[in-house]
């Protein structure tokens, strides 16, 4: 895609995320084409949607397209993904004796859907199934962030026989939805030092903006510090074939999500009192950082097994060239 | 010639002549033998070209991308081959000659640093100026065709062995602040010079107090306008942190990987491995991003104050790792090994003071990239 239609579907984007349902959101981004850009542009376009929708604190199905798509089904609002538990990135299925059994998360779209892909994995070997919503229960999860919509996923004795994944294709599209989710906590976090720069330009204290204050001043930087770090690392993931490279995935979703965190506590700070308050939008954005955050391998998780695999090939992962 | 073209011949060049640009006398054996080291590799780089690459023509260069240039010094760190510290002070110094030297100036001395035929050393601070720089008093007279120096100049790195100095001094009125002040190139060897070497804190004679006694330097080696010295360092300073930096990365890598290949198991914590890796990579990503802007021609600024703090973060992330790790090494060891994990660590823990300390670098954040009024 080149510059100039980039930025069209940017600003596109930009105002499907103002709708204010989900059912809207997911008719304007079925209006743009996102899933048609998702199928001819592949990974390149994840950036573009999901750090819009971090920055709006939105939500929508797109991650499900995204992992559907990348598992080799049609995309469409109609089916959900089921993603693994909340900080992990196991498969959240099993095939037992008595058919399939699933416990994970699912998106905000799974109300709607009538069809969910299911990956199940057993001995090493992986499978992905399309499940009637219907054959198991979707619970809404309330917990920090009613407003994302998670559900949580549970059901067994389904029956269904799937197609097999190669272990590598999964691969592939958990590298994909990390980078999304990477992408949707930068947003948030670029929302987040917006608030709090607004803050600390027009609230005075002391005769002075607080942006006046080094103390003020010096947490504000370290956010903007946080953020680019982790969009240089998000931007280092798509490897020049387009694709998403595995373990840069991890690393930047990783990194982001700690980086999120740092941004959160520093903008806590500067907004203070009013951003205690359920009337200022700074704790939408806290509420989507922590929940962000366990989608898909969680920071901390995703930070301790790198350094194990770092341990085990005693030597640094391969970083692209100049 | 492109990047790739240079990093497949430099490559094999590199391992072709390996023996002879490793130092002899291995890490650790004192700076007198470092620089006469990367006087070396320096020379030997020019001399098969791959010096020349990436600077203008005018100053002996071959022209072509300034990447090769960064390529170049990674390649040499991710060998082993030089200490970037040292080595980088040529992507300081050079491109501010080339932008505010006489031509005919720049064109005569900018190859004898390219080829390691001479040192060159940065008089920015003095006792009673550091972050403030708009304060120095270093003072130039104008004296017909001389500028007239006397004052001096504190912390300068490797002035023992330099032959020139970029310069900064003060030739408005004392108050003038930012807006009196000249950069200068003097030669190290005008009578009214006395350099004083001070050891620092991780065992080298890194720096040095420079006293300057009515030492006279002409008034064509005047960088940039008279009075318009503020323009140049604040010029440098971008340069300070972008290629530079790109090559301590490469450096930090290469240690981290050692580090690697050679602790006991058990020696670290992965959690804590993990993070210095991931800080690492997103260096590498964003200081990725600045050599390919600088080398679009793009003008660099105070964005590189992103990339200066996060690489001083990682530096000191991966030296608190080497000192978790092989702790006895840094604190009692006296092998080559355990004295070279200890100066690193030791200087290490200046990465967050030279260069802009931290504290200004996020200052110029806040101002510059945030629009934060204020502060100070
Ligand atoms: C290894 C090394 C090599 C060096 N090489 C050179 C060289 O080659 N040439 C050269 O000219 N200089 C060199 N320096 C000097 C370096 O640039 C200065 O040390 C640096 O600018 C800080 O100045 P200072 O040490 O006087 O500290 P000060 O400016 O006195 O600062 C002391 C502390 O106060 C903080 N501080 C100061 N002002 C503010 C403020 N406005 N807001 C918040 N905090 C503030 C600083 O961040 C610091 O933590 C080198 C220093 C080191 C350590």
């Amino acid at each position: 895609m080149d510059a100039e239609a980039a930025e069209l579907l940017a600003r596109s984007l930009e105002r499907a995320f103002r709708n204010e349902t989900v059912k809207a959101v997911e008719a304007s981004l079925e209006e743009i084409g996102w899933r048609e850009a998702l199928a001819e542009e592949g990974t390149a376009v994840v950036p573009l949607l999901f750090a819009r929708q971090g920055a709006a604190i939105a939500a929508s199905g797109a991650l499900d397209d995204l992992l559907v798509s990348a598992l080799g089904f049609p995309a469409d609002p109609g089916t959900a993904f089921v993603l693994p538990e909340f900080g992990s990135y196991a498969a959240p299925g099993s095939m037992e004796e008595g058919g399939l059994a699933v416990r994970g998360l699912g998106s905000v779209r799974m109300a709607a859907a009538s069809r969910a892909v299911v990956l199940t994995g057993r001995d090493g070997g992986l499978r992905a199934s399309v499940v009637e919503t219907g054959r198991f229960e979707a619970r809404p999860v309330r917990g920090v962030d009613p407003r994302l919509g998670l559900v949580m996923v549970e059901g067994e004795g389904i029956a269904a026989s799937g197609v097999e994944i190669a272990p590598a294709t999964w691969e592939d599209a958990l590298a994909a939805g990390r980078l999304a989710v990477a992408h949707e906590l930068i947003g948030v976090s670029r929302t987040m030092l917006r608030l709090a720069r607004e803050h600390a330009v027009t609230r005075v204290q002391f005769g002075r903006p607080i942006g006046a204050f080094q103390a003020v001043r010096h947490r504000l930087a370290e956010c903007l510090v946080a953020i680019e770090s982790a969009e240089a690392a998000a931007g280092a993931v798509l490897g020049p074939d387009g694709g998403a490279d595995p373990v840069a995935a991890g690393m930047a979703k990783a990194f982001a999500g700690r980086g999120a965190r740092t941004v959160a506590r520093h903008c806590q700070q500067v907004l203070a009192g009013v951003g205690f308050t359920e009337e200022h939008g700074f704790h939408h954005c806290f509420r989507r950082v922590l929940t962000l955050d366990g989608l898909l391998g969680d920071a901390k998780t995703l930070t301790r097994e790198l350094g194990e695999q770092v341990l085990r090939d005693r030597r640094l992962p391969e970083m692209r060239l100049l | 010639m492109d990047l790739q073209e240079f990093r497949a011949g430099l490559d094999a060049w590199l391992a072709g002549h390996e023996p002879e640009l490793r130092a002899e006398s291995g890490p650790g054996a004192g700076l007198d033998e470092e620089m006469r080291h990367l006087s070396k590799v320096k020379r030997m780089a020019y001399d098969a070209g791959w010096m020349r690459w990436g600077w203008p023509e005018r100053v002996g260069g071959f022209g072509g991308t300034t990447l090769m240039r960064a390529y170049l010094g990674e390649a040499l760190a991710a060998r082993d081959l030089i200490e970037p510290g040292i080595y980088s002070m040529t992507e300081v110094l050079a491109p501010t000659m080339i932008e505010y030297a006489r031509p005919e100036l720049a064109a005569e001395t900018v190859p004898r640093l390219l080829r390691g035929d001479e040192t060159w050393c940065q008089g920015f601070s003095e006792p009673g100026t550091g972050s403030n720089l708009g304060s120095l008093a270093c003072r130039a007279r104008r004296d017909g065709g001389v500028w007239r120096v006397t004052g001096q100049k504190v912390w300068t790195s490797l002035a023992q062995y330099a032959h020139r100095c970029v310069l900064l001094t003060r030739t408005g009125t004392p108050e003038s602040g930012s807006r009196g002040i000249t950069a200068m190139l003097a030669d190290m060897d005008a009578p009214g010079i006395t350099v004083r070497p001070i050891r620092a804190m991780h065992g080298r004679d890194e720096f040095c107090e420079v006293f300057f006694d009515d030492v006279r330097v002409p008034v064509d080696r005047t960088l940039g306008e008279v009075d318009g010295g503020w323009g140049v360092a604040m010029d440098l300073l971008p340069y300070e942190r972008s290629t530079s930096l790109w090559h301590r990365g490469a450096y930090l890598r290469q240690r981290l990987g050692h580090l690697l290949a050679t602790a006991p198991d058990g020696a670290f914590d992965p959690a804590e491995l993990g993070e210095a890796v991931q800080a690492a990579f997103a260096f590498h990503a964003r200081s990725r991003e600045t050599q390919h802007r600088m080398a679009r021609g793009e003008r660099l600024g105070p964005e590189t104050s992103v990339d200066k703090v996060l690489l001083a973060t990682t530096e000191q992330a991966v030296y608190d790792l080497v000192a978790g790790a092989v702790p006895a090494d840094i604190a009692l060891g006296d092998g080559a090994d355990g004295d070279r994990w200890r100066t690193e660590f030791l200087y290490s823990r200046a990465a967050t003071i030279y260069g802009g300390s931290a504290e200004i670098q996020r200052d110029i954040i806040a101002r510059r990239l945030l629009g934060l009024e204020g502060g100070r």
